[in-house]
């Protein structure tokens, strides 16, 4: 009997590894065969048969977000149900950290949600993997209509000539601060200030109010300080160059031995990678840093009127570092079963002004120019603040870097890591650039494996 | 048993093939075999598997050898760090939840009116207490404007800790959320106290011995099995300890609250490393083996069982 149930269990093993393997290898040949317009003919007959006689169709939705932004999604959503009374959505929602583990133990067991929100830095793996729809066939049969939607946007969401993702708006990183603080200490923010300049308002600030300041610790700091070095911070960390983490590190440095900067212990517990937590929000600082369209929910969750500046940039610089992000990606995913349905939804969510009324640019100023222009009026003062702040940077910003490649992941940790060591002083800038570029060296050598 | 044989070419119909004795047992523990097979065995062999993989969740899996375990315990020093932090987390906790459980087991084994109602109540955190709820209600508790720091300055001791933050505090907050779910070894604690023999106590007093000699001389003694039980129990516990270090500090600060079962997540399902959380995993379970197999053989040393004598 032993040997008998041993022999069960192998051949259960067996089938179910080959049957993991064949999965792999559809989903490879699918992704191929896309590309033909007959095929996409076909699929798109199928889906539609099997909406008319399969009665509901369910698609599930996810996103990472907000509490500002699940609230009126899930709105939107209500409101596309009770139009289409034959589709039905279900809809899940984390924050931005946990939705990447969620999606990748999805992806791996082929249970990918079928509308997924994507982001800029992700897009190129998940593309890679054949995880994602090829989305060019519903916008050439005008499932999605793209009419009004800027050619460069469509450009951001495809890799090799064909779009896997569309974007709902667009993003400019940007610098917070606390206007009464400002007001009190008596300085002046100019539009985009050097970190010598941060560095003078900040001791300034804390000298006349005692508030503290913040220096921003993260990847996207990372990545400005190399673009206003004139460079990319990811071309530097795969060749293993140090210019640009020089001068990240020494002002970090410089920035955490300031009696004005707030302190690491209370830093770690604050955790502003939370929108919702964020040191501004109960003026723990005077400033912080974020992207554009996590503006409305600080504002929100701080319950008063905050000033944006651009994102410093240093003391002169070779270019000007800020760029315009197209946030916000929405995918259609490769192993869903209503591809058609999924895009008719993604049309009615980026073109519908009914749509954007409620969503009321949470997610970046929409990509329709002829949504932009009705929604502007309505949206409310705060919303106003980013329509203008992103207009003002598009004239300014310079091109944005490549899609962040694999790795990123565990490079941005151990960034983190590296600058939690400088901030309680178990570092030196020194010796943090000379852990920090060669293990992400070494991890982004791994990650390309 | 091979009376109960039926003749082979006779045809049997479905309902008579499961009332077969040989084959009734099996069809009883099908329900358990399926869920173990399929959520615990397969799941295991699979992930020793991809442990000599490099399996990028993503991807399909390369077979690499043994490169995962050497990156492990070489090329990774953030590893041996967490490994210390989890060491550091079951060392103190295990010990501190097991007093602390003891300490009220033998408060409330005196019956009395509200016995129930107590034991209860001191179970309750056992059950709520690996919840998120839990988990963010602790993180709001020892905030630099929460109600320890709070209650710290009524009594006039310096009220703005940063305990979550500070790399020597942080630790210990998630030690003393472990040691206030003492519930589930406190009960079993109970129940062991309430097999000890009154007629040891009596005659224990009748010599003149008071209670701490009690304690130690009969109670103690009488609980190893007990204790030992727990013992091994809240080890494996404290060693798979995950959500407090997920949620209420996510290993901040400086990687002190970084617990190995993160670490292992992180690496799977953050940085796409699936095979190396494999390894990972594969590891903790040899630590957690030999462990338990070590004080199993310490058990000849400590552990009195009364039917030995």
């Amino acid at each position: 009997m032993k040997k008998r149930l041993l022999a069960t269990t192998l051949a259960a093993l067996l089938a179910v590894t080959s049957l993991a393997a064949c999965g792999a290898k559809t989903d490879k040949t699918d992704t191929q065969t896309t590309g033909a317009s007959s095929a996409a003919e076909t699929t798109k007959a199928a889906a539609g048969t099997s909406a008319s006689t399969g009665g509901k169709v369910t698609l599930n939705l996810s996103w990472w977000g907000n509490q500002t932004r699940n609230d009126v999604t899930k709105k939107a959503v209500d409101l596309y149900m009770s139009q289409n009374p034959d589709v039905d959505i279900k809809v899940e929602f984390t924050d931005w950290s946990g939705y990447w583990d969620k999606l990748s133990a999805m992806a791996a067991g082929g249970n990918l949600p079928d509308i997924v929100q994507m982001d800029y830095s992700y897009l190129n793996q998940y593309q890679k993997s054949g995880q994602l729809a090829d989305l060019s066939e519903f916008i050439s049969t005008g499932t999605i209509d793209t009419t009004k939607i800027s050619e460069s946007i469509i450009e951001s969401g495809s890799i090799d000539g064909k779009c896997y993702a569309i974007s709902l708006g667009s993003n400019a990183p940007m610098m917070l601060y606390d206007k009464a603080i400002v007001e009190k200490a008596g300085v002046t923010i100019p539009d985009q200030m050097t970190m010598d300049q941060l560095y003078d308002i900040s001791k300034t600030i804390y000298e006349k109010t005692g508030t503290k300041a913040l220096y921003d610790g993260g990847i996207n700091m990372m990545q400005i300080m190399a673009r206003a070095n004139g460079s990319h911070l990811f071309d530097e960390l795969t060749t293993g160059k140090e210019d640009s983490m020089k001068i990240y590190f020494n002002t970090m440095e410089k920035f955490a031995k300031a009696d004005f900067s707030i302190s690491a212990d209370l830093l770690a517990e604050k955790n502003p990678d939370v929108v919702e937590t964020k040191p501004i929000i109960d003026s723990s600082t005077w400033n912080d840093f974020l992207l554009s369209n996590q503006y409305i929910s600080v504002s929100k969750t701080a319950g008063r009127d905050l000033g944006i500046t651009m994102f410093p940039t240093i003391t002169d610089s070779k270019s000007q570092p800020i760029y315009l992000k197209p946030s916000m990606f929405f995918s259609v995913a490769e192993s869903s079963k209503n591809k058609e349905a999924a895009a008719k939804f993604l049309d009615w969510f980026v073109n519908s002004t009914e749509a954007n009324d409620i969503l009321l640019a949470e997610r970046g100023i929409p990509v329709n120019s002829a949504v932009a222009d009705a929604i502007k009026p309505k949206a409310d003062e705060i919303s106003q603040h980013v329509f203008d702040y992103v207009a003002k940077v598009s004239e300014v910003a310079t091109p944005i870097d490549a899609p962040d490649p694999s790795g990123k992941g565990e490079v941005e940790a151990l960034g983190k890591t590296v600058v939690e060591a400088v901030r309680y002083g178990d570092a030196t800038a020194d010796a943090a650039i000379g852990q920090f570029v060669p293990e992400a060296k070494k991890i982004l050598e791994e990650a390309a494996k | 048993m091979k009376n109960n044989q039926t003749p082979p070419k006779r045809k049997e119909t479905l309902a008579q093939v499961l009332n077969r004795p040989k084959v009734a047992g099996y069809v009883f523990i099908l329900p358990f075999i399926i869920g173990f097979l399929a959520f615990l065995a397969i799941p295991m062999i699979l992930s020793l598997g991809f442990s000599f993989t490099r399996y990028n969740i993503l991807k399909t899996p390369v077979f690499i050898g043994l490169e995962n375990y050497r990156t492990m315990f070489t090329g990774d020093p953030k590893f041996w760090k967490v490994f210390g932090v989890t060491m550091y987390y079951v060392l103190f906790s295990v010990p501190l939840r097991l007093i602390m459980a003891l300490a009220v087991a033998m408060l409330l084994v005196k019956s009395s009116k509200l016995s129930g109602f107590y034991r209860a109540v001191y179970y309750l955190p056992s059950i709520i207490g690996s919840s998120v709820a839990v988990a963010i209600l602790w993180k709001r508790m020892f905030a630099s404007d929460g109600v320890v720091n709070a209650l710290m300055k009524v009594v006039g001791l310096p009220g703005d800790i940063a305990w979550l933050g500070r790399t020597d505090t942080a630790i210990w907050t998630l030690i003393i959320l472990a040691i206030w779910q003492f519930g589930s070894s406190m009960l079993i604690f109970l129940s062991g106290l309430k097999q000890i023999s009154v007629s040891l106590y009596e005659a224990a007093t009748v010599d003149g011995a008071n209670g701490i000699q009690r304690f130690f001389k009969i109670t103690l003694p009488m609980l190893t099995p007990t204790i030992f039980f727990n013992l091994i129990n809240q080890l494996i516990n404290g060693f798979m300890a995950f959500t407090q270090s997920y949620i209420i500090t996510q290993g901040k600060p400086r990687d002190t609250t970084l617990f190995y079962t993160v670490y292992m997540y992180q690496n799977s399902f953050t940085y796409n490393k699936l095979g190396y959380g494999c390894a990972m995993a594969w590891f903790m379970v040899f630590v957690v083996g030999l462990l338990t197999l070590i004080l199993f053989k310490t058990q000849k040393k400590w552990v009195h069982y009364e039917a030995e004598g």
